[in-house]
């Protein structure tokens, strides 16, 4: 779906859908919804519906950054710590890797 | 018509003048052999690897022909990574491990030429040392007598992240070989050119240890369950000289009265290559001189002796003792459950360490000249009682073998020791030569040359004892006969409380098919005799593996034979037709002669996993049991190829990596100019804009 077609208040609709929508756990939805309106929030010429598109992105950069240093630091934590931790590792691996410790 | 016939004409000739290989083919030529792999214990991961799991390691063929080549590898290496072709010669501690060490190496390869070889094992000096009896010396390089592999390099217990692989057939050899002289020879130019390279895919699942392992593999994952490693196990064989009565399985309790005389010998063997290990030498002589004093027992004593005395004499093949005593560790381990073996299936009673009235375990018998009784403190007086008869009945006979007993803390590696480190004053005492003399202990080189056997093929009837005048020619046959009728006379004199009066002596017949079965081809006499093939088939032509492996349901076909070689030597023959033959322990045969006979026999099979894996919750770090698991692979292959030159590699990459950008440059320009180079069709996209409004 080319964005810059759509009416601007389906704009809105979606663009406070997919906000809603990260905060089942799901970052990425944010960080979608930051790309996808990035431009109908800060490029283009003032209408009607930007200042709250606007909002809904920055809160969605705001979510999705949160996120990303969290899942960044406990995947290097658990990385790093994996052979350490042992079973307990193990028993947090969806698959662990053939032929390593 | 004609025009047709003629097209078709020229597309069958066409169609049969192309050569319709595969590109694969073309490039690659599959080399056969036999791949080291990995092993696990409760702390170490020994053996092998390649590098990935789909990648394989690749390394260039390096034929060594003097010490200087390996040099040649390690520090100067114009065109790493290498594969050096190595001789059994330099396949030494010190040349693997510099060359697994080395960063410009990635795979090794052994070949079969036993030129200038004269010794070659891969196993430790001191073969299962952590599960010695607890008076058991340690270990120590200085001291020989505490040594009992002087030739080995321990290579078989070091963990290797590079493949190794044995050719041991020569044309494989030769390939490989030939590939190096004809194209890497050049080696100041080697770096710019293309270089005969070998790829070997041996990627093993588990790492770590076993106890890591083996929970990962309990472990139901996400998606599906993977089996990282499995424990080694296999089954025991065990028989009794006389039959023990069949009781109802309320009845089975144990009965102290019942005194056992238990004689030993290790079925397995191993070596350092997947699928290749007869450990003639070092297992299968010890093996051949149970049975053939088993059968010699069951020929001069009569059932009454039972009957007075009351005791029995147990035979046992231990399986799994290569890897610290996994066979005799779980019969001990059952014994002291006090109602496990024999299990409740087998309808005796159950035995305990108290009904073992004395062990004799055949250790490694090298030289077969010599005979040592070793025993701690003489086994309360049995060993020198044993002594005794034995060297009265050799002087007898004239069997000339120079029998000594020794006295000492320092046993060898046998399955005695599992029993000794239960209980310290056990009866237990192992016969074996005076001093280890295997130079290929543990190793793909010990074989039939090894033991110096050649099948004799008289024809004779095995099933019918020797008498003392043929007792003279020096024969590896005559010699386990020898070692074996003095084992049995020696239990003779206790069993029996009388002196053997009889002329017959072992049956060396027995030991020549039944060596030939395990050391040649399962397609033999012996086979043949106590087994009634069902179709043609009458066995392979290969011998068969004795490794103890991995395998939970199915027998190994090693284990099964013994089992039927125990169903014909400890049995006896019932008047009984084949009809009336079906149920065991009744058991139709054909028979040494061929006429078919009806056998009452005693054999069983037992677990030999070890407790470590039965046991809930069993601490791995307790060295208690063995634990020794193997880990699972999916791929052991290896081929050779020409690997081109860096210069010609990096030729292709770069052509790709411009192809690449220029049909990106293409792509970007075309978009870019879409208007003008397809206007009818941007003309009708804008046609169609209204209606998105």
């Amino acid at each position: 779906m080319d964005i810059t077609r759509v009416p601007n208040e389906k704009k809105l609709y979606l663009c406070q859908w997919y906000f809603r929508v990260g905060f089942l756990f799901l970052p990425f939805v944010w960080l979608i919804n930051v790309i996808w309106f990035f431009n109908s929030a800060f490029k283009q010429a003032p209408f009607d519906e930007q200042k709250a598109i606007k909002k809904y992105v920055i809160f969605s950069a705001i979510g999705s950054i949160f996120w990303m240093v969290i899942l960044i630091s406990w995947i290097v934590t658990f990385q790093t710590n994996r052979i350490e931790w042992g079973e307990f590792a193990d028993d947090l691996s969806f698959i662990i890797p053939l032929g390593s410790k | 018509m004609l025009k047709y016939l003629i097209v078709l004409l020229y597309i069958v000739v066409f169609v049969s003048l192309v050569s319709s290989d595969r590109t694969k083919d073309k490039i690659y030529e599959n080399v056969v052999g036999n791949m080291c792999f990995r092993r696990l214990n409760s702390t170490h991961q020994t053996g092998c690897s390649s590098a990935g799991k789909s990648a394989g390691s690749v390394g260039v063929l390096h034929y060594i022909e003097k010490e200087e080549d390996i040099n040649f590898i390690i520090n100067d290496a114009p065109a790493p990574p290498y594969a050096p072709i190595l001789k059994p010669k330099f396949f030494t501690r010190e040349n693997i491990l510099k060359l697994r060490d080395s960063k410009f190496v990635s795979a090794i390869i052994l070949i079969n030429d036993t030129s200038d070889m004269t010794h070659f094992s891969q196993e430790s000096k001191c073969p299962n040392q952590f599960f010695r009896h607890i008076n058991q010396p340690v270990c120590d390089v200085t001291k020989p007598e505490t040594v009992w592999n002087p030739y080995g390099t321990g290579l078989l217990h070091e963990n290797f992240d590079i493949p190794i692989i044995f050719l041991a057939n020569k044309n494989e050899s030769d390939k490989v070989v030939k590939c190096f002289k004809d194209f890497n020879t050049d080696l100041e130019g080697q770096a710019g050119k293309a270089l005969c390279s070998i790829e070997l895919f041996s990627f093993m699942s588990a790492a770590g240890n076993s106890e890591v392992c083996i929970r990962r593999s309990k472990f139901a994952g996400f998606l599906k369950q993977i089996t990282y490693c499995d424990p080694l196990q296999g089954k025991n064989i065990y028989g009794t000289l006389f039959p023990r009565k069949i009781v109802d399985p309320e009845n089975r309790t144990n009965d102290q009265s019942e005194k056992i005389i238990l004689i030993s010998a290790r079925l397995d063997t191993t070596s350092m290559f997947d699928g290749i290990a007869l450990g003639a030498l070092d297992s299968l002589a010890s093996v051949a001189t149970l049975i053939t004093s088993a059968h010699y027992l069951r020929k001069i004593v009569s059932n009454d002796v039972f009957e007075k005395n009351n005791v029995n004499v147990l035979f046992v093949l231990f399986n799994g003792e290569s890897y610290d005593y996994i066979g005799s560790q779980r019969f001990v381990y059952d014994l002291k459950k006090k109602n496990a073996f024999p299990s409740p299936a087998s309808y005796r009673k159950p035995l305990t360490m108290d009904n073992i009235i004395m062990m004799i375990d055949i250790g490694p018998l090298d030289g077969f000249d010599t005979l040592s009784i070793y025993s701690i403190n003489g086994a309360n007086g049995i060993a020198n009682k044993f002594s005794a008869s034995a060297q009265a009945y050799n002087e007898k006979f004239g069997l000339n073998v120079n029998i000594t007993t020794r006295e000492t803390m320092s046993l060898p590696p046998v399955s005695a020791q599992t029993f000794l480190r239960e209980n310290s004053s056990f009866p237990a005492f192992v016969v074996a030569a005076k001093k280890p003399e295997n130079k290929f202990y543990h190793s793909v080189f010990d074989d039939a040359g090894n033991l110096k056997y050649s099948y004799q093929n008289k024809s004779l009837d095995f099933d019918k004892l020797d008498v003392v005048q043929d007792t003279k020619e020096a024969s590896v046959q005559n010699k386990i006969r020898n070692i074996a009728t003095l084992l049995a006379l020696g239990v003779y004199d206790i069993l029996t409380d009388q002196k053997y009066t009889g002329e017959g002596i072992a049956s060396s017949a027995l030991v020549d098919e039944f060596l030939y079965c395990y050391l040649v081809a399962t397609k033999c006499r012996l086979f043949d005799s106590i087994f009634v093939f069902n179709d043609d088939y009458r066995g392979s032509n290969y011998p068969p593996q004795r490794y103890i492996s991995v395998q939970a349901s199915l027998t190994l076909e090693a284990t099964g034979w013994a089992y039927r070689v125990f169903g014909f030597v400890l049995s006896e023959k019932v008047d009984k037709d084949k009809e009336n033959c079906t149920e065991l322990p009744l058991y139709w045969i054909p028979g040494s002669l061929k006429n078919g006979e009806c056998r009452l026999t005693t054999q069983n099979l037992s677990y030999a996993i070890s407790p470590a894996f039965e046991e809930e919750g069993y601490n791995f770090k307790s060295n208690l049991y063995s634990t020794w698991t193997e880990s699972t692979w999916t791929d052991l292959s290896a081929r050779i190829f020409l690997r081109p030159s860096i210069a010609h590699e990096s030729f292709t990459f770069l052509i790709g990596l411009f192809i690449m950008i220029i049909s990106f440059l293409l792509v970007y320009f075309v978009k870019s100019k879409a208007d003008i180079l397809f206007s009818e069709v941007v003309n009708a996209e804008h046609e169609s804009l209204p209606a998105q409004c």
